[in-house]
This record gives C-alpha cells, sequence and structure tokens, in this order.
C-alpha cells in the first residue's frame, strides 16, 4: 500500500551516470565516476565529508553541472537539462522546508505553480499526509515540528512530486541517535521498492548498510567500490572499503612482507596457542558483547568478544583463514 | 527594579538620563507645537500672558493657503510612495542577481554601491536639472520618482542584497527542482521570506524621498507641484523679519506628525533598516 | 540572466551618478553664463584657474570643513552617550528609543525652519530663558561668531539620533559574557567601557563617522533654510555655494567647476581618513 505513492510516478527507469567529473576551482572534486541504480533500488554513496558524495547528488539534480560525463535517466540523457524540468525529487539535510508556510500549504504549492487542479492535489496531499501521519501537523509551521516531523514532510514533499528519482542529502543527520533506528526501516518502507530509483547520501556505514541495497564507497572524488553491504563487508576492494565498512574498524597488522593482514574485530578469538599473545588494555562494555583493546606486538588491536577477559590479562588471540583481508602495502588494493 | 539602596542611585541617575534625553529630543518640536497655538501677540508678550492667547487660527492660515498645506503633504506622499514602488521594483532584481553571484563583477559592483550610497548626492543636482530640462521633466512631479529612485538605490541593492544572502540556499533550491521559475520563486519564496528587509528598506527609501530637498527644489517650481521640503523653505524665504511665527510653526507641526506616526508604527522596521544598513553595508 | 536582472537598476545608477560627473567635468570646461546668453561656449581652463584664485571658495572649504568637524565630533560623543543610556535594558526603553529617532526623521528643512523661530532673537524660547535669568539676548543667526554655532546645534540634534542607533547595534554585537569574565578577573565597569567596549565598537564608530562625514561635508538643506549661508556667508558651505553659482549668479560652468572641486576635496580627505585608519590600525597589535 505504502508503496503504490512512489510507484505512481510516470514510466521511470533506471539511472546512469557515465565518467562523471566535476572541478571547482580548479579541485578535482569527481573522477571518472560510473555508477548504475535499477528502478526501485536504493544506492548509498558512502564516504567521509569532502569525498564528493553531496556533489554527485546535485549533479543527478541540475543543480550543478559535470565537467564532463553523461547522465542518463531512463536511457535519455538529461546532462544539460534544467533541474525543474528533470523530475527528481529531492531530501536535503536541512530539509529545505518553506518556513513560512504551514505543513499544508509547503506540499501543496509545488502542485499548485505546476497547475495540478485543485481537487487533485488537495486529494494528493491527504494521501501523503495520512501515509506519513502528519495529518495533526497540516496547519503548523515547520518552525513549530520536531526533527523527525520535518523530516516526515520533506518525503511527503518528495513523494508528491512523482519523481522518477529519489535524491535523499543525509537525511538523518539532524536526528537524535534512537530516532534514526526507528525511522530507517520507515524510510525503506516508504522510498524503495517502487519504480524509481533512490540515491541516498551518507557518512554513516550503519545507515548505509540497513538501508541500501548497494553501496558505493567514495574517498577523494573517486568511487572506491560499489557492491552490496555483504560483498562490501566480505572483500573489501581496498583499505579505504575496508576501514569504512563494518564496526569497530578492521585490525591491521603490518606482516612486514609489503602486504597488510586485515582481521575484523568479531573474527578475532582466544586461542590455545598460535595466534598472537597480547594483552587486555581497556574495554567498552556494549552489553551483549564488550569491546577490547589489546596491545599485541603488531600494535594495539580490537577485539570482540562475549567473555569477560579482566584489564592486564594475558591471552593469545587467534582467527580462521578465511576471515583474513590482504592489502598491498603501497597501492592499499585487495592481494 | 529592585529597592536595595545601592541600585536606588543608577535607577535615579538613569531616570534623570532619559528625562534629559526625551528633553533634548522632543522640547523643540514640542515648542513648535507650543507656538502653533498662540496667538501672535501672545508669542511676543514671553512667558507672562501663559493663560490666554491660545487659537487655533495658525492652522486654519496654513490650511487654507493657497496652495493649502494639505497639497504639500499629498504632494511628497505621492513622490514618496511612487519612488519607493520605483526602487524596489528595480532593486529587487538587481539585489536578487548580485546575491547569487560570488565573482570579480560583484566586488566591483557591491564597491561602486558602497561608494554611491556615501556619495553626498547634493553635488549631482545641476546635471540632474539639465536632463530634467532637456527631457521636459522639470515641474513634473511623477518624474521626481527617477532620481530619487537612482539615489536610493545603492543603499537599497546593499540592504537587499544581504537579507538574500542569508537565506539558506537549499530554499531555493527545492524551488528550482519542483520546478518553480524564477518569477515563482521570487513571488512565492523569496520575497515572503526577505519581507521584513523589504519593508524597512522601503521605509527608508520613503523617509529618504519625503524629506529630499535640493532636487525637488530646483526641479518644482509651481508652487501646488511642491512637496514639502521646498515649500517649507519657500515659507522660510518668504521674508525672515516679519515672520508669521504662529503659522511657521504649525507648517513644522503638520510637517512632522506624518512622519511621528509612520516612525511609531514601523519604529522595530526602521530601526532594523538603518543598523542592517551599517552592519551589512 | 543575471546581468539582465542587474542591468534597469545598473542603468539608473549610472544615469543618476556617473553621467552627472562626466557632464561636469565637460561643464567646467566652458563658460555658461548670461554674458553667453546661457549658451556653452569652450574656455579651456579658466573656471579652474578662477576656482583656485577664489577665497570664497577656499574659505567656504574651510568653513564646510569646520562644521563637519565639530558636528561629527559632538554627534559621536552625544551618541555614544545615548546608545550606552538605550543598551542598558529598562522600561520603556523601545518607545524612548523610537522619540528619541524623530529628529533623524523629521525633514530637514522642517526642522531647519523651527530652529530659526527657537534661536529667535529676541522672541525665541532660549532667548526668552536667558532674558530671565538677567542675562542679554544673543543674535544667534545674526552675529558671524554664533551662526555656524547654532547650524552645529541643529545639525547635533539631528543626526545625533543616528549615530547613537548605529553605535547601539554595536554594542548589542558585543557577547555579554565578555563583561562577566572581565568582572571575574576585578575589572570595574569604566575599565569595561575603555577596555572592552570601545575597542569593539571601533567598527561601528568608524562607519558611522565615514557616513555622517560624507554627509556634513555636503551638509546644503540646514544651511539652505537656516541661515541661507549668512551672515556674510560665514555659514556658507560648498554645496551652497556651488548651488548658489548655479542658481543665483547662473554661472553654470563655474557652478560645476565648484562642485568638481568639492569632489576632489572629498576624495582628498577620504584617502587621508583611510590613511589615518591604517595608521590606527597599526600601532594596535
Amino acid at each position: 500500500m505504502i508503496n503504490t505513492i512512489a510507484s505512481g510516478a510516470g514510466p521511470t527507469g533506471d539511472l546512469r551516470l557515465e565518467a562523471l567529473n566535476r572541478r571547482i576551482a580548479g579541485r578535482q572534486i569527481l573522477a571518472g565516476i560510473d555508477l548504475a541504480v535499477a528502478p526501485g533500488e536504493c544506492l548509498a554513496l558512502l564516504g567521509p565529508s569532502g569525498c564528493g558524495k553531496t556533489t554527485i547528488l546535485r549533479l543527478i539534480a541540475g543543480l550543478e553541472r559535470p565537467d564532463g560525463g553523461r547522465i542518463l535517466l531512463a536511457g535519455r540523457d538529461i546532462t544539460a537539462l534544467s533541474p525543474g524540468r528533470r523530475q527528481v525529487a529531492m531530501v536535503f539535510q536541512s530539509y529545505a522546508l518553506y518556513p513560512h508556510l504551514s505543513v499544508e500549504r509547503n506540499l501543496l504549492l509545488g502542485m499548485e505553480l505546476r497547475g495540478v487542479p485543485r481537487q487533485r492535489r488537495q486529494q494528493e496531499a491527504d494521501r501523503v499526509l495520512s501515509m506519513l501521519q502528519l495529518e495533526s501537523f497540516r496547519s503548523r509551521r515547520p518552525s513549530e515540528l520536531s526533527g523527525g516531523q520535518r523530516q516526515r514532510v520533506a518525503l511527503a514533499r518528495a513523494l508528491l512530486r512523482r519523481p522518477q528519482v529519489f535524491l535523499l542529502d543525509e537525511p538523518m543527520s539532524n536526528l537524535d541517535a534512537q530516532l534514526r533506528e526507528e525511522l530507517r526501516p520507515q524510510l525503506r518502507a516508504i522510498l524503495c521498492g517502487g519504480e524509481a530509483p533512490v540515491v541516498y547520501v551518507t557518512h554513516d556505514q550503519k545507515e548505509a548498510m540497513g538501508i541500501a541495497d548497494r553501496i558505493a564507497v567514495l574517498q577523494n572524488g573517486r568511487l572506491q567500490q560499489c557492491g552490496t553491504p555483504q560483498e562490501l563487508y566480505a572483500s573489501p576492494a581496498n583499505l579505504v572499503v575496508a576501514s569504512f565498512i563494518g564496526r569497530p574498524q578492521i585490525n591491521l597488522l603490518d606482516r612486514g612482507d609489503g602486504s597488510l593482514l586485515g582481521i575484523r574485530p568479531e573474527h578475532l578469538q582466544a586461542v590455545e596457542e598460535g595466534g598472537v599473545a597480547v594483552r587486555v588494555l581497556s574495554r567498552e562494555w556494549h552489553g551483549a558483547s564488550q569491546q577490547l583493546t589489546v596491545a599485541s606486538p603488531h600494535g594495539d588491536l580490537r577485539w570482540i568478544t562475549s567473555g569477560a577477559e579482566p584489564i592486564n590479562d594475558q591471552l593469545r588471540l587467534g582467527w580462521q583463514l578465511q576471515h583474513e583481508h590482504r592489502f598491498d602495502l603501497d597501492t592499499g588494493l585487495r592481494c | 527594579m529592585s529597592s536595595s539602596p545601592l541600585r536606588q542611585r543608577p535607577a535615579l541617575l538613569r531616570i534623570s538620563m532619559v528625562a534629559l534625553l526625551m528633553l533634548w529630543s522632543l522640547a523643540p518640536m514640542l515648542w513648535q507645537l507650543y507656538t502653533s497655538l498662540r496667538t501672535p501677540e501672545s508669542l511676543l508678550a514671553g512667558l507672562a500672558g501663559l493663560g490666554g492667547g491660545w487659537t487655533l487660527a495658525n492652522y486654519s492660515a496654513v490650511l487654507q493657503a493657497d496652495p493649502p498645506f494639505g497639497v504639500y503633504l499629498l504632494n511628497s506622499t505621492v513622490v514618496g510612495a511612487l519612488s519607493t514602488l520605483l526602487t524596489l521594483a528595480l532593486a529587487i532584481p538587481c539585489a536578487y542577481a548580485l546575491s547569487r553571484r560570488s565573482d570579480l563583477l560583484k566586488l566591483v559592483i557591491g564597491g561602486g554601491l558602497l561608494a554611491a550610497a556615501v556619495f553626498p548626492y547634493v553635488l549631482l543636482f545641476l546635471a540632474l536639472l539639465q536632463v530634467a530640462r532637456q527631457l521636459g521633466l522639470a515641474n513634473n512631479l511623477l518624474a521626481l520618482c527617477l532620481p530619487y529612485a537612482g539615489l536610493s538605490l545603492p543603499l537599497a541593492v546593499l540592504l537587499l542584497q544581504a537579507a538574500f544572502a542569508d537565506l539558506p540556499v537549499e530554499l531555493e533550491e527545492n524551488a528550482l527542482l519542483e520546478g518553480f521559475s524564477l518569477g515563482q520563486r521570487l513571488r512565492w519564496i523569496l520575497l515572503p521570506l526577505i519581507g521584513p528587509a523589504v519593508v524597512s528598506t522601503g521605509l527608508l527609501v520613503f523617509l529618504f524621498s519625503w524629506n529630499e530637498f535640493p532636487i525637488a527644489l530646483t526641479w518644482l517650481s509651481r508652487s501646488e507641484l511642491l512637496t514639502l521640503a521646498p515649500a517649507m523653505a519657500r515659507i522660510a524665504g518668504s521674508s525672515v523679519f516679519t515672520v508669521p511665527h504662529g503659522a511657521f510653526a504649525a507648517a513644522t507641526v503638520l510637517g512632522g506628525v506624518p512622519l511621528l506616526a509612520l516612525l511609531l508604527i514601523f519604529q522595530r522596521q526602521i530601526v532594523a533598516g538603518l543598523t542592517q544598513g551599517a552592519i551589512k553595508g | 540572466m543575471s546581468l539582465l536582472l542587474m542591468a534597469p537598476a545598473l542603468l539608473l545608477l549610472l544615469a543618476v551618478f556617473l553621467w552627472p560627473m562626466l557632464d561636469y567635468a565637460w561643464l567646467s570646461l566652458q563658460a555658461q553664463t548670461v554674458f553667453t546668453g546661457l549658451k556653452p561656449v569652450p574656455v579651456g581652463l579658466a573656471n579652474w584657474e578662477r576656482l583656485l584664485g577664489d577665497g570664497r571658495f577656499w574659505q567656504d572649504a574651510a568653513q564646510t570643513l569646520r562644521f563637519a568637524v565639530v558636528s561629527v565630533g559632538l554627534e559621536l560623543l552625544l551618541g555614544l552617550a545615548i546608545a550606552l543610556l538605550l543598551h542598558q535594558s529598562w522600561r520603556g526603553r523601545g518607545l524612548v528609543r523610537s522619540l528619541s529617532l524623530l529628529p533623524w526623521a523629521l525633514p530637514t528643512t522642517v526642522m531647519a525652519l523651527g530652529w530659526r523661530w527657537i534661536l529667535n532673537d529676541p522672541n525665541g524660547p532660549i532667548n526668552g530663558v536667558m532674558q530671565s535669568l538677567g542675562l542679554p539676548s544673543l543674535p544667534f543667526l545674526a552675529s558671524t561668531q554664533l551662526a555656524w554655532l547654532a547650524v552645529v546645534l541643529a545639525d547635533t540634534w539631528k543626526t545625533t539620533p543616528f549615530v547613537a542607533l548605529l553605535l547601539l547595534a554595536g554594542l548589542q554585537m558585543i557577547p555579554t559574557d565578555l563583561y562577566e569574565a572581565f568582572a571575574l578577573e576585578g575589572g570595574r565597569p569604566w575599565q569595561g567601557l575603555r577596555r572592552i567596549t570601545l575597542p569593539l565598537l571601533r567598527p561601528y564608530v568608524l562607519i558611522a563617522l565615514i557616513f555622517r562625514l560624507a554627509q556634513a561635508l555636503g551638509v546644503f538643506d540646514l544651511v539652505a533654510v537656516l541661515t541661507g549661508g549668512g551672515p556674510a556667508s560665514s555659514t556658507e558651505t560648498l554645496a551652497l555655494y556651488a548651488y548658489l553659482n548655479a542658481m543665483r549668479f547662473l554661472d553654470f560652468g563655474y557652478s560645476a567647476t565648484v562642485m568638481l572641486g568639492m569632489f576632489v576635496l572629498l576624495l582628498a580627505s577620504a584617502l587621508l581618513l583611510v590613511l589615518a585608519q591604517q595608521r590606527w590600525r597599526g600601532a594596535r597589535p
């Protein structure tokens, strides 16, 4: 039922980015970005701030123009199209709700100016208002809403656009941690699985894993790897992806042979013999498990365990071979 | 507020300072009010004859003069209102475009506007007068709007530019994505949001045009076209020695009351406009 | 697109500000008087030579400068006092603030007419008070020594509220925790004024100074109505002199020259001000 709104849009198709380049003031912001998002698929753009992920979103929206490359929507080249004619909807980080209009007017204004008949636009607005449980706030101003309510209004406005692409720019970053966890499945239910591709920008790997069908990891304007969350976790293509996916961060041990050995903290286990000798330095209690920092000859390691090793306890840690990741020390690539 | 002895002295000092400030600001106008209500004889009698001699004759003299005083007020209002509208109509698009640029041209224009805003415009009157004569605009009340708008533009553009620049850029970007045209964005999103700045800018322009003297003085000569400022000067110039003080005073009161009303109604916007101009400009 | 939006405003600005200056540059090289039948006749630099030797021009320049420096100085001092008073919080502050703005909002010509009556000799209220105190009444507007002070008084009365408002805006920008920290360190309130308020207020003082100096150097309305430049030209300013040359003596070429001369002097004083400001800034690390 929820998906019917998102899928009510016109003919949709996949979104393709081909060799996108963007320079600002001589600085390369994006270099050769190739990505494809299928209808109804949710792609998360993940990376640290300044990696270019928001720029990709703005290029898709038409708020910026690429210096090279093409953007195709359902096979049509939209690179030169003005933002208003692309039929994209964007949820901004700040939500960009019109502060002088009530919730209802925020939703109606766009349809009104696009010439949607009065009765029809009221119907549509009522439908998304009830779908997002906003009916009782319809006459409030954005300043009178909580962060979560504002986000829902922004979503509602995006849905009304019946877009061919949904763009979301860190839509959770203004919400507190608990609300984020509550909203993640909701957001996924509303947006994904319809007929429009969804591009979701975030710097939070947990959020990306929770919401996206596939994740594209970016750093310094370059695409590092694109794949399902499971693929990125199980076989990261390079050091950047390895350390960005999975929390706590993967342990990297210098083998001394020009390669690094990566072992995720949750894959370490206490062993009777072999492995490396470690001493427990500190611990963080997580409830079901605890995160220990242990000193080893290769440097400090992170270790997730359900045991209760005391501080200064000395033991040996090992891992199974299937959990080993190896990276070239110079290139950072998986080997 | 507190009754502790330590606090009472500053409060007393403050009350007397405030009283002094009010006396300094208002006494001249109150004296005009007093004068305007007195007969000529009682004015010459000094403070002795306070008992009698009250009259409204000065007002009826001024209001029934040829042309009646109300004409000047009306002229000033018409010129002020039209100049304000013209200035805003020109300044809003310019300020919007300027706020969306970040290049050398913006720096050049911004610097030029700042210099023009400080420039003592009285220097321009002669050339403007020649232009007016050549174009046949002298003695045309509505034509005054042109120089007034031109002279008000620097400050108006600077104020509105700052207001546009203060708006979060995503608001307009979202409107762009929703397919709004430039006109629709201005009408429905941007202008409502900078409404307060538009109002305070408009008020400053109105005050300037209402009060402007040298250009009105040189452009207008037919007495029924005069705005308030040159009308006052003409009244003053009529004679220095046989002055009908009471009538003068009545004129100053009548000329001042509309502004007092404007000031009291829009005090917040006027103050905001003035201080914004200083800070942002 | 962006240029198209700016074009109407920029064109009007050029017409109103730039065109006159170009026109004056041309006109200052012409004789255009009653003797030439009000037609322009090229005379080379004759107007400029006359300007350099024109005692009245230089006297007016000195008078204009004296007026501007004294009245702007007074306005800054008074304005600061008023701003400090209005910066404190007390009941009725908003009303007092707007009422004290009244002198600024009134048309100059209206209040100039009012001051003529207030300063009247012997029937004005000031002389009335003087007489009742047994003092001789003063011919404010008829004495060459007093008339310029009368102009200063009227100008200070009118524009102090503007200065006060600017400085008040500056005061409101200073975070109060600075004063709290200063008090915790044992500073006295009046020391806070000198050590915190004045240094942080400097940019606002500068803005007020530039705005007001430019306006005061171009003073016209007030002098034209209050004294007409008299007595004996003792209150005549450059702007009034330029006006008289054009509108009374019908000597347009020379009037344009006077205005350009005034413009040059303005630029020179602006330059001096910038240099002084840089010295001032350089003196304090």
